[in-house]
């Protein structure tokens, strides 16, 4: 009798596990079952080069359109799974049906929070977490339109920029004082800021939206701190939250999405989980870290498929990314919380940097703005988990490679 | 018939070393690997960063900006998120100096 192998988020992580299971040779069933009307695809372009009609659909597709059927993947693409029955091991779709599985990969991603502010059922408001929800910004974006962006986190960061690059004028609300400040802190934060200033965005920061405001459609958005902002639409980037509603009631652990051991597999035998759901205990860091990154999708996927499979290999990839942001590339390694010290290769100033969260005297993170070959380079060093002198970090002399153990940058 | 152009200062490139060059209009990375000089496309396929400017493992250029991978060989994507390879030119010496098909 032939497994079953059923993956429910047809995502960048889902649709990855699909292929893998077929490349390592698995010659049951596979079903790939997504919520989205559309195949798996990339989402780092809808907050950038797609939302700028600078690239099509096509390009963001993981993998052509026959691939699934000529690979033997069944897919049910824009049916949402509503319960997992784990002592049956069935899954229930929206539309009644019932999908038996031997072994379950969830990948179910995120969706964005909602944040109850009056006025937010306006029209003219819009999140941005799929590609239908990009169609509808770019349908609002024209030169000298007016926009507000609710929060400067990375999406909101990006957003702004791609609004303010098709000639958008931008308005950005955020409750902290810098950009990113939760994830970079302060001194990087102001770098950012700084480079969405030179462009013509208006920042407005330690302040929250009080209500937005129109009839029918947004018209204006008020501030706590009493700012009034006349606009056509608005972007709210607030952050996003695991979907584990599916897994109610299988005794699978949820706790900052579904709880996995570093194989990617829950607590109830045969269900994994990978992607921006799954809350990873990462060998590395040395405790669980959920990551909703692009890298993490690509690469926990057919991580998650290849345990499914039986593999005994840890996930233990660095979590790594980039954000663009005008024609300045921003990117991060590492995993941090807090640090206790900030350690600076290259210029804030010059915006040529990059920067070493650091606690202990150990690199847990970095990140680099326009210092692509550094960043990569200093993934060995938060690997190595060494204690390392600031010094020699700081040194534009040394070589960054030369610091850690691992000569290989993987 | 492919011309050869002359490329200045490629020949003096160290072992695991790379760099960019203009060939006639074309920004063209050579690459040293373990003595051999390999010519590719310079311009990354996903969003135009110089792969010159990244870091090169063995045969694998990695770019900076998004870690894409190309075999320097073969100009074959290796790892996204770029889709499509990278050009990959003819090279040979002539004399004291590295020649590339252009």
């Amino acid at each position: 009798m032939p497994q079953t192998f059923v993956i429910v988020g047809a995502s960048l992580a889902g649709g990855g596990a699909a292929a893998t299971l077929r490349e390592e040779g698995f010659d049951g069933r596979v079903i790939l079952i997504g919520a989205e009307p559309q195949p798996p695809y990339e989402r780092p372009p809808l907050s950038k080069e797609y939302l700028r009609r600078e690239s099509s659909f096509e390009q963001a597709l993981s993998q052509p359109l026959d691939f699934y059927a000529e690979n033997g993947i069944e897919t049910r693409f824009g049916v949402r799974v509503t319960r997992v029955d784990a002592a049956e091991k069935v899954v229930e779709l929206d539309h009644g049906e019932r999908v038996a599985y031997d072994k379950l990969l969830v990948a179910t991603g995120g969706r964005n929070r909602r944040i109850p502010i009056p006025g937010i059922e306006l029209g003219g408001i819009y999140g941005l977490r799929t590609v239908a929800d990009s169609d509808r910004i770019r349908a609002e974006i024209a030169p000298a339109r007016k926009a507000v962006v609710v929060g400067m986190g990375f999406i909101g960061s990006e957003v702004a920029a791609s609004l303010r690059q098709s000639g958008v004028e931008v308005t950005v609300v955020d409750r902290n004082t810098v950009p990113l400040r939760r994830v970079l802190g302060e001194e990087v934060g102001r770098v950012v800021a700084d480079v969405h200033r030179d462009f013509g965005t208006e920042l407005i920061f330690e302040d929250r939206v009080a209500a937005f405001e129109g009839a029918g459609r947004v018209e204006r958005v008020t501030t706590q701190g009493g700012r009034r902002i006349e606009c056509d639409f608005a972007v709210v980037g607030l952050g996003t939250e695991p979907v584990t509603d599916l897994l109610a009631g299988t005794g699978a652990k949820i706790d900052n999405g579904v709880v996995v051991d570093e194989f990617c597999q829950t607590n109830v035998e045969g269900i994994y989980a990978a992607g921006d759901v799954a809350n990873h205990y990462h060998p590395v860091f040395e405790r669980h870290i959920r990551v909703e990154h692009w890298q993490n999708a690509l690469k926990q996927g057919p991580a998650a498929a290849r345990s499914m499979l039986g593999s005994d290999e840890p996930y233990g990839e660095i979590p790594w990314f980039w954000s663009d942001q005008y024609e300045h590339n921003l990117q991060y390694a590492g995993f941090h919380t807090e640090w206790d010290e900030l350690v600076v290769r290259g210029s804030t100033a010059e915006r040529s940097f990059v920067a070493f969260y650091r606690k202990g005297g150990r690199v847990l993170a970095a990140v680099a703005i326009n210092r692509g070959r550094d960043l990569r380079r200093s993934i060995p060093l938060i690997k190595a988990q060494e204690e390392i002198e600031a010094a020699k970090i700081c040194d534009p002399d040394v070589d960054l490679r030369t610091l850690a153990g691992a000569p290989s940058l993987r | 018939m492919a011309e050869f152009v002359a490329v200045s200062g490629a020949g003096d490139l160290e072992e695991g070393e790379m760099q960019a060059f203009d060939v006639r209009g074309t920004k063209i990375a050579v690459a040293n690997v373990g003595g051999t000089l390999h010519a590719f496309g310079d311009t990354c396929t996903h969003m135009a960063c110089s792969l010159a400017g990244g870091d090169l493992e063995g045969t694998t250029v990695i770019c900076p900006c998004h870690g894409s991978e190309f075999d320097v060989t073969s100009g074959a994507v290796l790892q996204g998120p770029a889709r499509k390879p990278v050009e990959t030119y003819e090279t040979r010496i002539e004399g004291d100096s590295l020649e590339v098909e252009g």
